[in-house]
């Protein structure tokens, strides 16, 4: 609770002048006061508020699995989001392509405390199949993502503690270690480096319980949207372990779609995504 | 107390240069009908009006939001208020009207949260699609290959083709829709399972916070894997899988709120569909010739309107779902009767029943159970059945990234072995359900149901596997077993007893390939 007055005060020093002194955020100056835990939460704190007040989007994904010998095959879906700040994040997948897995869709309500909810629709049925939140660290439709590391995270349900400021491919990062509250997560830990200046992902190592490296995720290709939001244009995930990849390329962001939580974001609209 | 200080302290420092125009931006977007959502969007949240504005940049034609002029307590309460509610805006310096006008990143006004957006040149998002047509072919060629000779002289082997269309189209935002699906099989062997269906002809319009549908469609209720005993709205489409998962379009009009207490929808359901069964060169079928000419419990036969009512919600790990349908039964009573030549022949009989019924899930870990239920009335006294089991999900068996799950289920009947028009009145099914996680989205799903008092069983194994995008390869293996055989000579009034009620799948077991490309 302390750091808002202090970043208030840091931006009063540095905003009001418009100073060259850039390289100095409020958050950074804060710093040297906190414990490495409340670095890294007030790190992430950062990096998600200047995630948040998009109010909804619309944006489309093409995935494209490798294998360790390089031969790919491709995905389409597309992604609906939307913020609700009481309760948490929706977000509904449906499925284009293969044909065979098209109008199959996947809805998610994220909570802030409890676990968060997940349905599948199967279209052949016309079923909606709920998806025990044990299932979350499962492949999701066979890439090297599982629907975890899809998922919108809540703040709230992570630990985190600051680790070292480092360089990603020339960039200055702050490296932040996360671990899940949930119990069921598929890692132990994850580091992530966020870039100093804008607070956004740019690499991410996921660690077993044995303290192996397992997956190394690159994101690439920042795009400013809205004046207002980074985000990414191409992720990497590799499994270190079965060399393996997936590729993901995010295009045709669409923000403030004008969509409505329960018209887009029900069980119902599962049933009529197309 | 001292952050609320210097917020205002920051605000009256931005605005010093007091001769600008004091409107707060919220963002510029290409498409109006984007820029008219947030702006509408906004103006609800802050009860404020908000307006947007053309503007040239780059030499490219954006809107922008933003409040109307506002007074310096107006502007700043606004900014307040944003800033509580996580909406980012900027102060604009320019007039409107002017063509160079940008927001400057030094007078960003969401003061606590640190540099101001750079600026840069948008990248062009797309304005959502006002009309959107989808469609999708798909053509299969089956076939089923039987272990024996049919019991009454049927073919060992029997191919199919099928095509079936989905086409969609939506409008006003797809606000507004029309789906149309049909759908036709011909056999080489069975005149009843060459035949044609609309699955789905319907048109949808969708409001905040309601659904209407009107037209033929599919409805699936329930949560168990091996019986879907409280999924009532559609007809079986028999002739296609004995499984039972295969419907009949249903004409309705259909209903849907969406509460804070859950979901509720209404059906009338208009027009009565008759269950599809195999014709007397088809297989696994009943012994028994069909006839065409149902009756029915009411006197409307088949024009009678059936209605159905059902709640559903999910409370932290539980979802539950209640249902009440009172109308004409999808399960016809099969009343045996002497044709002209003297055979004993069945005639589908359709009460009129009322329903009432449960289907409940409830989640711990990776556990979850679920139960179905109901009471039924018009087979002779009001019974009940339910069916309650539980799943287990094991997440990357055996070092691979391949799930399997593990299902239990318990099926159950009050009327015991006289229940005629079910053969899950005390059976127990134990399946695996195996998901390769691998490109090709191989899975497979291996059951087997056992009669616990007659030990008859089933196996079951469905498996597929994508060949290409286009292409999906499906095998479905039954075989049937422990129950008493029919024989072409067996008397017709032998087979009517209880203890035959399996008889007619006993000489059936099949491996049916299905190769489906999509269009």
């Amino acid at each position: 609770m302390l750091t808002r007055p202090l970043l208030a005060l840091t931006l009063l020093v540095t905003g009001a002048t418009q100073s060259a002194d850039v390289d100095l955020t409020p958050v950074q100056r804060s710093f040297e006061l906190l414990s490495p835990e409340q670095r890294g939460l007030a790190i992430f704190t950062e990096a998600d508020k200047r995630n948040s007040g998009y109010g909804d989007l619309e944006v489309e994904l093409k995935m494209i699995l490798r294998t360790a010998k390089g031969a790919a095959t491709e995905r389409n879906l597309r992604i609906r989001q939307m913020e609700v700040p009481a309760d948490g994040d929706r977000v509904l997948i449906v499925f284009d392509t293969p044909a065979d897995i098209r109008g199959t869709a996947l809805l998610s309500h994220a909570h802030k405390v409890d676990s968060d909810d997940q349905w599948l629709f199967l279209p052949a049925l016309k079923r909606v199949k709920k998806i025990a939140s044990r299932n979350k660290s499962g492949a999701f439709l066979g890439s090297e993502f599982s629907f975890e590391d899809l998922a919108l995270p809540e703040l709230e349900k992570y630990s985190y503690r600051y680790l070292r400021e480092d360089s990603h491919q020339g960039v200055d990062c702050y490296v932040v270690e996360r671990r899940s509250k949930e119990q069921y997560s598929g890692y132990a830990k994850e580091h992530y480096w966020l870039d100093k200046e804008e607070y956004r992902t740019l690499r991410v190592d996921y660690f077993d319980r044995r303290d192996n490296q397992v997956k190394l995720l690159k994101v690439e290709d920042y795009q400013l949207y809205n004046e207002t939001f980074w985000k990414p244009g191409r992720m990497l995930m590799e499994n270190l372990r079965t060399k393996k990849s997936t590729e993901l390329v995010w295009h045709d962001y669409n923000f403030a779609a004008g969509f409505n939580a329960d018209r887009d974001f029900s069980v119902n609209s599962l049933r009529r995504a197309r | 107390m001292l952050a609320r200080l210097v917020t205002v302290i920051v605000l009256l420092a931005g605005i010093a240069p007091a001769t600008l125009a004091d409107q707060l931006v919220f963002g510029s977007f290409r498409s109006t009908q984007n820029a008219s959502n947030w702006a509408q969007k906004l103006s609800k949240m802050f009860a404020q009006e908000m307006v947007f504005h053309a503007f040239e940049r780059n030499g490219e034609t954006m809107y922008r939001v933003t409040t109307v002029s506002l007074g310096t307590a107006e502007f700043a309460a606004l900014g307040r208020r944003a800033d509580a509610a996580g909406v980012r805006y900027w102060r604009l310096l320019e007039d409107v009207d002017h063509p160079s006008a940008a927001p400057d990143p030094g007078h960003n006004r969401n003061a606590l949260s640190e540099v101001a957006p750079r600026l840069q040149p948008p990248v062009p998002e797309p304005s959502t699609a006002a009309e959107n047509t989808r469609s999708l072919w798909d053509l299969a060629v089956q076939t089923r290959s039987f272990a024996e000779r049919g019991v009454y002289g049927q073919d060992q082997f029997e191919a199919s083709v099928s095509i079936k269309l989905e086409y969609f189209r939506g409008w006003d935002n797809d606000a507004q829709s029309v789906t149309f699906t049909p759908f036709l099989r011909i056999d080489s062997a069975d005149d009843e399972r060459t035949h044609g269906d609309i699955r789905e002809l319907f048109y949808s319009r969708i409001s905040d916070s309601w659904d209407l549908h009107v037209g033929a469609k599919r409805i699936f209720w329930g949560v168990t894997e091996f019986n879907h005993l409280v999924d009532i709205v559609n007809q079986t489409d028999l002739v296609e899988n004995i499984d039972t998962e295969d419907k009949l379009g249903q004409p309705m009009v259909q209903l849907s709120m969406v509460r804070d207490w859950g979901i509720v929808d209404v059906f009338a359901l208009v027009g009565f569909r008759e269950r599809t069964f195999p014709g007397e060169d088809g297989r696994v079928r009943l012994p028994f010739e069909i006839l065409d000419n149902a009756t029915y419990a009411s006197g409307a036969e088949q024009r009678r309107v059936d209605m159905a009512l059902r709640w559903s919600n999910y409370m932290g790990p539980i979802e539950l779902g209640l249902h009440h349908f009172s109308g004409t039964s999808r399960d016809p009573m099969l009343i045996p009767e002497l044709a002209s030549n003297g055979d004993l022949v069945l005639r589908p009989h359709y009460p009129v029943i009322d329903q009432t019924g449960i289907d409940a899930q409830a989640f711990y870990g990776d556990w979850a159970f679920k139960l179905e239920g109901y009471t039924r009335s018009g087979y002779g006294d009001r019974y009940a059945a339910a069916t309650v089991g539980f799943e287990r999900t094991l997440v990357g068996v055996f070092g691979t990234p391949a799930d399997l799950g593990l299902v239990v289920e318990y099926m159950f009947d009050e009327r015991d072995d006289d229940a005629t028009n079910t053969l899950l009145e005390h059976d127990i099914a134990l399946g695996g359900r195996l998901q390769f996680n691998d490109f090709a989205d191989t899975r497979a799903l291996l059951g087997i149901i056992l009669d616990t008092d007659n030990h008859d069983y089933i196996v079951s194994l469905e498996a597929s596997r994508r060949l290409s995008d286009s292409w999906l390869l499906s095998l479905e293996g039954r075989l049937f077993g422990g129950g008493e055989k029919a024989r072409r000579n067996t008397p017709a009034a032998t087979l009517l007893q209880t203890q035959y009620k399996s008889a007619w799948l006993q000489e059936d077991d099949y491996l049916q390939l299905e190769l489906k490309k999509f269009l």
